[in-house]
């Protein structure tokens, strides 16, 4: 508790007081939420002694060689984090290049950057986007406001706000084919799920409202810190069929990101900016070689 | 009161609590006592990862499913399979959404509108199990009193090896020969390569660990079949050690890593594989060890341009005058009949003008891959061989291997291993009078007809025409079909030239789909029957192999059926089984108590036992430790359950060197496995090779028939009318045909390069955009000699100029909410077998796909 005071942006308190009452009226609304906030409070404490024992820096190397673009990172981050239709929290930029027959494709899987200067933390009036352990940029759903400024201000579009009421699928009464099909709520409230029927609890270790995100918030990839905290990689690099994502800190010095950074030049997105992202990317997604030549006059 | 998150502390937390008290109840959330217990986070991954399978393409990977409170919630590769380990692909992940989706039919349902056809709604209503099976059980009883059992027919589509029970021994003891599958829509041709020329009736794997050069033909194992998640995860090494062509019309994801990409002419894929074996040849590139030599003594020494060689010389021996072989081939057969009929001329030049590639591209790859060998793979892939005269290209794309010697060697293309399970017991006792009369008609799809040689593993009329079924049908021609009962297919979506078998299937009086959704297919039905989601709610088993190795994987009920299911492929034919007993016909259900639990040696004596029982048997090699005959060994079938897989043994290289399954037991560049093949078809029809080869519109005369040759690619529709060759291939989103309902699938559509989310889009070069005053968003139709289709215009780099690129898998009319347009009336983008026409090649019996078909393109405005 101690260490998240001491890295929440200074002068938020101010403001933290009128999101109370805010937050307040929504634990009211949201018993669910409340409880899972609860354990935002405490888990985060106890992960914290035990991760600021040691500070780290922890990031991710993608390497474009291993990368086939198949995009399992996407999917599987939004299986992992309870991500709804519309949202990715890991993403891609994909592109056809060049006029036929030379074209080559171009596909960079992103994610938030966990910028170690991130301008979503500096602008977040509330506290609600904070640096973490092992300097992860966290979002408190509990505390957010909404006011977007974070999307203003992140170069990297990795922010989404829940413009809607979330899950709007799965909240429809509306069976395809009466009597003989189900409607979407009814899938979820036969498997005793929330909010979506695959619905995964784990997410609640320290994201409160991971399941039950309202209406009026954002939401960002939070490297799963609630995995991390328990040993475990993020999902989309336990997932990556092809070892594309490596993950690891890089304050350690015999890292595997180390390892990989010490190897390749490296690149990391919109660099000029100074938001210093711990994203790296190394080696070409098409390796491919060429004949040898001079080219010609 | 204040509470900001950094203050929130028990305390707070507890005033919080009564403040939303009502919300909690008395009960405390059990995760929170625990976490407030040990003071620790809460652990994550507290569920079970239990084995079962995928089916979602033929790759057929092992998997475990992540289970928590009887809720699937996550998937990933078995890691106890040598074939895929932990891999998992994208498609994979998708299977939540099909096991989860409100659009699965829950319960029994029937039709209430008599009349069929795609403008009548069905009125589906539910049933119960019972009314759906005693309906079924009547009408098959009224076959058999009526000696009717022909018009019996059964259909299949995505099966496991548990499939003879419904789909062989069901049929043959009702009395019909009409089982048909749905392999001919598959990649039958591709297997006719291999067979042809190295006796192997299956696909191959690929040793890519070793390789230092891969061709890919027309296949594109990032993305589609076979094996993608064990490629996806050694590709990124793979590239290090080898170089990767690709030969496709489209920048295919596997194109998008490649070194080489060869934009051939859909349909040239023939020209192409000549033009480089004649490089191969005239460079002496060819593997001697395999291939063999030129004779020492031999006046010719080399492969020319242009120039015959005597496939024997006279030579003095001792005074005497003998005759000896011109080439001492080693392990393969009929190379300089190869050479002199086909390969002569066939140089790169005249394949740059047939392929529309570059002669020095051509050259470059051909030797590029000539000096790899033996470690050069050709994979060919649906892409050559699902053609009109597709057969031909696939066997002389495959030749390659033969060429270089990479068949059966380190570093190039292997066949299956061996494995030991077994198959159930034969239906011969049980077959009555009146079953063995039915069973004696022609079958419904026409093979082995003079127009369908349909020559699988040597055999005339061996192989399925699934496509074909639909004219059968249509025509009562050998017979009319009046009970029908389908599983898993979707043959109104999946044949091409769909309308056919939408009147076809509307002609069947009587029509039973067993389906996890209402597809196009059930819209025809009269009885619908729920199945299990294969992955999640199913036993049975299949096999599969890559890596060197095979897996026979397990496919498990993991979770409770999330709704009123069975399994298709064993509770059902129980349950009908035994509604036939009831009616006075035992004779199934006689059979079925055949298939007794190993362990115990008791008979099933309801469904749930049956489906397990008849796993262990066939499996029982497996698992038992004293039928034990190799490869990973078990205690018992529980150790088996558990671990969900058995692995073979690692792959014996060169063994079949010399052993081959041909006539000539060598790797046959002039096929005398399909020589004798063919001459068995003519004699059939009183007639010559010749005849056939007219018959089934190849080109072939004389010898030519029997080795890989190029033969022009057969397109319908006029360039002057049809400006562009279609060219279809599959997502790697795509479930087979199944996955567009979920929502992952719309969102991400755009993972296939060059396509869009949510979207339709045919892929038209710029170049040929202009001309026909095409923009990207316009609304179009493509419009094909057979058929039409609405789509979205999309202008691709990617794309071959003189071609539209469009990926399957889009345009469901049916199938659910989200797949379709509107659920029933309009489709979502446009179904490519729409506008394909139904044509064949028709020594395979395999269903025509590529290079077949040209298309206009017309904008909506």
């Amino acid at each position: 508790m101690k260490k998240l005071q001491g890295s929440s942006p200074q002068g938020q308190n101010e403001l933290k007081k009128k999101i109370t009452r805010r937050g307040l009226l929504k634990l009211s609304a949201w018993g669910v939420a409340a409880l899972s906030m609860a354990k935002v409070a405490e888990g985060v404490s106890v992960a914290e002694k035990s991760l600021t024992a040691k500070r780290k820096r922890l990031a991710m190397v993608i390497d474009l060689q291993r990368c086939m673009g198949c995009g399992a990172c996407i999917i599987t981050c939004k299986n992992e984090n309870n991500v709804q239709d519309g949202f990715t929290w890991a993403d891609k930029i994909s592109k056809t290049v060049g006029k036929f027959p030379n074209v080559r494709y171009e596909y960079l899987p992103t994610l938030c950057n966990h910028c170690e200067k991130a301008p979503c933390v500096e602008v977040c009036p509330t506290g609600a986007m904070h640096k973490g352990d092992g300097d992860i940029t966290m979002h408190n759903p509990k505390v957010c406001i909404g006011c977007k400024t974070c999307i203003a201000a992140c170069p990297y579009g990795v922010i989404s706000f829940n413009k809607k009421k979330p899950y709007k699928f799965w909240k429809s009464d509306e069976p395809l084919i009466k009597g003989a099909t189900s409607s979407p709520r009814e899938v979820v409230q036969k498997v005793k799920a929330t909010a979506i029927p695959y619905y995964n609890p784990d997410r609640e270790a320290t994201l409160a409202g991971a399941g039950t995100r309202y209406k009026g918030i954002v939401e960002k990839c939070t490297l799963c810190d609630h995995r991390v905290k328990n040993g475990k990689l993020p999902y989309c690099v336990q997932r990556c069929p092809a070892k594309a994502r490596i993950f690891g800190d890089l304050n350690a010095p015999n890292s595997a990101v180390n390892r990989i950074l010490g190897k390749y030049r490296s690149f990391r997105l919109k660099e000029h900016l100074g938001t210093k992202p711990k994203v790296y990317y190394v080696r070409s997604l098409n390796p491919g070689t060429y004949q040898g030549t001079r080219g010609s006059v | 009161m204040k509470i900001s998150q950094n203050k929130l502390t028990r305390r707070n937390f507890l005033k919080t609590v009564a403040v939303t008290g009502a919300v909690f109840g008395s009960g405390f959330n059990p995760a929170l006592r625990a976490f407030a217990a040990s003071d620790k986070l809460p652990a994550v991954e507290r569920g079970q990862w239990k084995p079962t399978t995928c089916q979602g393409c033929t790759s057929w990977c092992s998997k475990q499913a992540y289970v928590l409170d009887g809720r699937v919630i996550k998937v990933r590769g078995n890691p106890n399979s040598l074939v895929n380990g932990e891999a998992s692909c994208p498609r994979a992940h998708l299977s939540l959404q099909q096991l989860y989706d409100p659009d699965r039919i829950k319960t029994p349902m029937k039709r209430t509108n008599p009349r069929k056809g795609k403008k009548e709604d069905p009125g589906f209503i539910p049933i119960s199990w019972d009314e759906a099976l005693n309906t079924i059980a009547d009408k098959i009883m009224e076959l058999r009193k009526k000696n009717e059992t022909h018009k019996y027919m059964l259909m299949r589509g995505r099966y496991t090896y548990m499939r003879d029970i419904i789909y062989d021994r069901m049929t043959k003891i009702i009395g019909s020969p009409n089982n048909i599958s749905h392999s001919a829509i598959c990649a039958e041709a591709e297997k006719f390569g291999s067979y042809y020329t190295e006796g192997y009736w299956s696909y191959r794997q690929y040793d890519v660990v070793n390789t230092k050069y891969i061709i890919l033909w027309g296949a594109d194992p990032l993305a589609a079949n076979r094996q993608v998640s064990y490629y996806l995860s050694i590709w990124g090494d793979v590239l290090d050690r080898a170089q990767v062509a690709v030969v496709d019309p489209r920048l295919s994801a596997s194109a998008t890593k490649a070194d080489e990409w060869l934009p051939i002419m859909p349909g040239e894929d023939g020209a192409l594989a000549s033009a480089f074996a004649h490089i191969i040849l005239t460079e002496g590139l060819w593997y001697k060890d395999f291939v063999g030599d030129f004779h020492p003594d031999s006046p010719i020494k080399k492969f020319e341009t242009g120039r015959t060689i005597p496939e024997e010389f006279s030579t003095e021996i001792d005074g005497e005058l003998v005759k000896e072989v011109s080439f001492q081939e080693k392990y393969t057969y009929g190379l300089i009949k190869w050479w002199n009929l086909e390969l002569k001329d066939k140089t790169a030049q005249w394949a740059a003008k047939k392929t529309k590639l570059s002669a020095e591209q051509i050259r470059r790859v051909a030797i590029g891959y000539g000096k790899a060998a033996p470690q050069a793979i050709c994979w060919v892939g649906g892409g050559p061989a699902m053609q009109v005269r597709g057969s031909y290209a696939a066997m002389a794309a495959h030749a390659l291997n033969g060429l270089v010697g990479a068949v059966d060697n380190v570093g190039g293309t292997l066949v299956a291993n061996k494995e030991y399970t077994q198959s159930f017991p034969g239906a011969d006792n049980f077959l009555d009078n009146i079953a063995k009369k039915g069973k004696k008609h022609k079958k419904i799809d026409h093979r082995g007809r003079k127009e369908f040689p349909a020559l699988k593993k040597g055999k005339p009329g061996s192989a399925v025409v699934t496509n074909n079924a639909a004219e059968g049908i249509l025509n009562e021609d050998p017979n009319e079909i009046s009970v029908a009962i389908a599983y898993m297919n979707n043959f109104a979506f999946s044949c091409p030239q769909t309308e056919r078998w939408e009147r076809a299937l509307a002609k069947i009086p009587f029509l039973v789909h067993i389906t996890t959704h209402a597809a196009e297919f059930t819209w025809f039905a009269d009885i619908v029957l729920p199945s299990t989601h294969h992955m999640f709610e199913k036993w049975g088993y299949v096999k599969s192999h890559a890596n060197g190795y095979l897996h026979v994987t397990l496919l498990q009920p993991v979770i409770d059926p999330v709704w009123d299911v069975r399994i298709d492929e064993t509770e059902i034919p129980w349950l009908i089984a035994e509604k036939l007993a009831q009616r006075g016909f035992d004779n199934l259900i006689r059979h079925y108590k055949e298939y007794k639990d190993p362990e115990t040696g008791k008979s099933p004596t309801n469904e749930k036992e049956f489906a397990l029982y008849s796993l262990k048997y066939a499996t029982h090699k497996l698992w038992d430790p004293a039928e034990y005959k190799g490869g990973d060994k078990f205690s018992g079938w529980e150790d088996f359950r558990a671990k969900g897989v058995w692995n073979s043994g690692p792959y014996p290289y060169r063994k079949r060197w010399g052993k081959m399954k041909t006539k000539t037991k060598k790797f046959e560049f002039y096929s005398e496995t399909l020589k004798n093949a063919l001459a068995k078809h003519a004699e059939k029809h009183n007639t010559n090779i010749d005849d056939i080869m007219t018959t089934c519109n190849y080109q072939a005369r004389g010898e030519v028939a029997f080795i890989p040759h190029y033969e022009q690619p057969y397109t319908r529709g006029s360039a002057a009318e049809y400006p562009l060759l279609l060219v279809d291939y599959k997502s790697r989103l795509n479930r087979e045909g199944r996955s567009a309902n979920c929502l992952l699938y719309q969102e991400l559509k755009d993972l296939d390069p060059g396509d869009e989310k949510r979207d339709d889009v045919a892929k038209i070069n710029p170049v040929d955009a202009r001309k026909l005053g095409i923009k990207t968003a316009d609304k179009i139709k493509l419009i094909s000699p057979t058929g039409e289709l609405t789509c979205t215009a999309k202008l691709w780099e990617g794309t071959r100029p003189g071609t539209v690129a469009k990926c399957y898998g889009q345009g469901h009319w049916a199938y659910g909410k989200v797949a379709a347009g509107e659920f029933g009336k309009v489709s979502r983008g446009g179904n490519n077998n729409d506008i394909i026409p139904a044509d064949y090649d028709r020594l395979s019996g395999s269903s025509a796909f590529y290079g077949l078909t040209r298309v206009k393109i017309v904008r909506l405005l």
